[in-house]
């Protein structure tokens, strides 16, 4: 049974009893979700005055439950690589600590329910390849040119801070965005941001068109129909990539904001894939989740090609630098990448935000780490502790930010 | 404070050394063609820890070993393909390709039998699983034929490598994962309550015939009556492309004239035979043998 509180009440950890439904009667949070910062912050915008939550906090799993459940994500990767090891520590204890404040540990029906009869593609079974699919998309629409006009002034002699100032505050979502971010724990300024002309010196003018880049991405994927791909979780999962890449990269010494949005953006082939294969991209994600495989590899064997096959065309197409481009479309074979230490970093900000993932439902098997990969990172293992010590110091805000 | 008492480790399971990884998996592609890639290593250790706890044995090597040599070989080989054989489906699952072979495929095959007056039909499903796509077959022709169905000789052959799936598929008796895909009048035409169960209605149910087969067993193969419709979904993907083209050659060599192959959603024949005629459906391909 559940307990009614008014929404001052309603605090993150909470579980919710009942669905929340928006005004026209749609589900907005489903019964039995724990509650986040953010669902809390939407509850108060939408204006929601009560809401049910579970007073029941007998049932909660086991240790051994909790450890069962995570170690099912697990089963792919070589459990003897000591990095492996780490992230799976912080995997399950991220898990464990959400269980203790009342997340039920989604059952197999849950985990495996899908209908998707209703979705079809654009092409028929065996009628496409990444380019067909890719030339679908960007025959429809174009990439916003905002980026590009930024790079041409950029590159130009008469570029100036005032002139890229001007430039970006004239797309006034996108300067909005974007001064939301410099405010946000990434930048963390001594004093607010207000002007764009000021974020301009404070990140540099390199670095904020990088930034702006990934936030014209996003608005260019915001019409995606809710049915066809959750996109608060798939944009969680990015940003939970973005904020670790962006710290790796400071780690070593790399321009952090180029990694922030190649984190961002390294999985923006599957919304391609999402808008033209909907009934083939779920059946995918059924694969990967019924054989406990990472969805790349289901791809692979269902679609004959996967997501970095889609993203190196459309970036291509849409003329993103290729360094950049790079180091997003071997996320999943970093040393196959001219710059291999690029997609290092993104790969195991990938694999990272899978594992940190499972703790906010996340559904697929995390992929494994490349031993030559970590190699060339340098790192300890130990040092995954307090990389997340740092991320969760930034993360929940950043994604505000984004909201 | 951490929720665990005492170190957690990420290995669970007993590792499979590389050659014993090899030896295993070149067992159980000689015995299905279902090919492991060396990818899955972990995972298959995974897999076959708990079947290895209970034998009480200590390596993948006595696992092979019991495997090849035991007198219980046999009755492991049940446990072995439940082991590696893990597709479930559901009643009516891809709407969309189903019924286009309603409308276009089946139609155009039974209006070919009523013309030479012959009123019988073969079907084979390759790789039936728990018994959800052969049944729906049934529900479908069944819903062709209407009236008509009595004078009809309606065959399916039914098989699946794993004993475990083809005694469920015998039973006929689905619980609720099984339905997803169903709507209500479906559930209420062609099923019976069993407890909180449905079961599949009798006059459905005795057009399939449900054996074990392994498709990599030609003398088994070759016994499967010849068909006007081949359904193979979501098996293919797990074999490589020496049994791919293996298996695409038998349903041709199964296929009567102007017969039909029909794969799962995203599967082609694509680099594996060239001897079909693709024939594109709303939502599906079908090959034809001419």
């Amino acid at each position: 049974m559940g307990l009614k509180l008014n929404i001052d009440a309603i605090r993150p950890g909470m579980v919710l009893a009942a669905d929340v439904l928006s005004r026209d009667g749609k589900v907005l949070f489903a019964s039995g979700a724990a509650l986040e910062p953010w669902h809390v912050q939407i509850l108060k915008t939408l204006g929601i005055a009560e809401v049910d939550v579970s007073e029941d906090q007998s049932g909660l799993p086991s240790p051994a439950e909790v450890l069962e459940y995570v170690r099912d994500f697990f089963l792919y990767v070589n459990p003897d690589h000591p990095a492996m090891q780490v992230i799976f520590e912080i995997a399950a204890e991220r898990a464990g600590e959400r269980t203790r404040r009342g997340w039920r540990l989604p059952d197999l029906a849950t985990r495996r329910a899908t209908n998707v009869e209703h979705l079809e593609d654009v092409f028929g079974p065996g009628q496409f390849t990444p380019e067909t699919i890719v030339k679908h998309e960007t025959e429809l629409s174009s990439f916003p040119d905002i980026y590009f006009r930024l790079k041409d002034l950029l590159e130009s002699p008469s570029a100036s801070a005032k002139r890229i100032a001007d430039l970006i505050a004239g797309d006034v979502g996108l300067s909005a965005k974007l001064l939301r971010l410099v405010n946000s724990p990434l930048y963390a300024p001594a004093q607010p941001v207000d002007t764009i002309t000021r974020a301009v010196t404070l990140v540099g003018t390199n670095e904020l068109a990088t930034l702006a880049l990934g936030i014209t991405a996003i608005n260019y994927f915001k019409d995606i129909p809710p049915e066809l791909i959750d996109m608060q979780t798939f944009w969680r999962h990015s940003l939970t990539c973005a904020v670790l890449a962006l710290l790796l990269a400071k780690r070593r010494g790399l321009p952090p904001e180029r990694f922030f949005t190649a984190g961002l953006l390294h999985d923006v082939g599957r919304l391609i894939l999402f808008k033209k294969l909907p009934y083939a991209s779920t059946e995918a994600m059924i694969h990967a989740r019924e054989n406990a495989l990472p969805l790349m590899e289901a791809e692979r064997i269902l679609l004959e090609f996967d997501h970095t096959d889609v993203s190196r065309v459309l970036m291509a197409e849409w003329k993103f630098p290729e360094q950049f481009r790079d180091s997003i479309n071997h996320h999943h074979d970093p040393m196959d990448c001219a710059q291999p230490v690029d997609a290092a970093i993104v790969h195991l900000a990938d694999i990272m935000a899978n594992a940190v993932g499972i703790a906010d439902g996340g559904m697929y098997a995390v992929p494994d780490l490349d031993a030559a990969a970590w190699e060339l990172l340098e790192m300890r293992p130990t040092e995954l502790q307090a990389l997340m010590i740092e991320f969760d110091a930034q993360f929940e805000k950043t994604l505000k930010a984004f909201l | 404070m951490s929720l665990f008492s005492g170190a957690i480790t990420l290995r669970a399971a007993t590792p499979i050394t590389d050659s014993e990884f090899k030896e295993l998996r070149d067992f159980i592609y000689q015995r299905s063609g279902i090919w492991v890639d060396e990818k899955r290593k972990y995972l298959f250790e995974n897999r076959f820890h708990k079947r290895l706890a209970t034998l009480g044995l200590k390596s993948f090597d006595e696992y092979i070993k019991l495997l090849k040599y035991d007198p219980r070989s046999q009755e492991e080989m049940k446990s072995l393909w439940e082991i590696i054989t893990t597709n479930e489906t559901s009643f009516f699952r891809d709407i969309k390709q189903l019924e286009s072979f309603q409308n276009v495929i089946l139609a155009e095959v039974l209006a070919e039998q009523r013309k030479k007056g012959k009123f019988d039909l073969n079907i084979w499903s390759a790789g039936c699983s728990s018994g959800e796509e052969p049944y729906t077959l049934a529900m479908i022709i069944s819903d062709a034929l209407g009236l008509e169905l009595p004078k009809w000789r309606v065959t399916i052959t039914a098989v699946d490598l794993s004993p475990a799936m083809v005694a469920k598929a015998k039973a006929a008796v689905y619980g609720e994962y099984s339905f997803k895909t169903t709507t209500e009048a479906q559930k209420k035409k062609y099923f019976v309550p069993a407890g909180t169960d449905l079961k599949v209605k009798p006059e459905i149910a005795r057009m399939v015939n449900f054996q074990q087969m392994n498709l990599n067993d030609d003398a088994a193969v070759r016994r499967v009556p010849k068909s006007q419709i081949v359904f193979c979904r979501n098996v293919i993907i797990y074999f490589d492309e020496a049994m791919r083209t293996k298996v695409a050659r038998a349903f041709y060599d199964n296929l009567l004239p102007g017969g039909y192959l029909l794969l799962g959603h995203s599967e082609t024949l694509h680099k594996i035979s060239t001897a079909f005629r693709p024939k594109f459906i709303p939502g599906a391909m079908a090959y034809r043998k001419e």
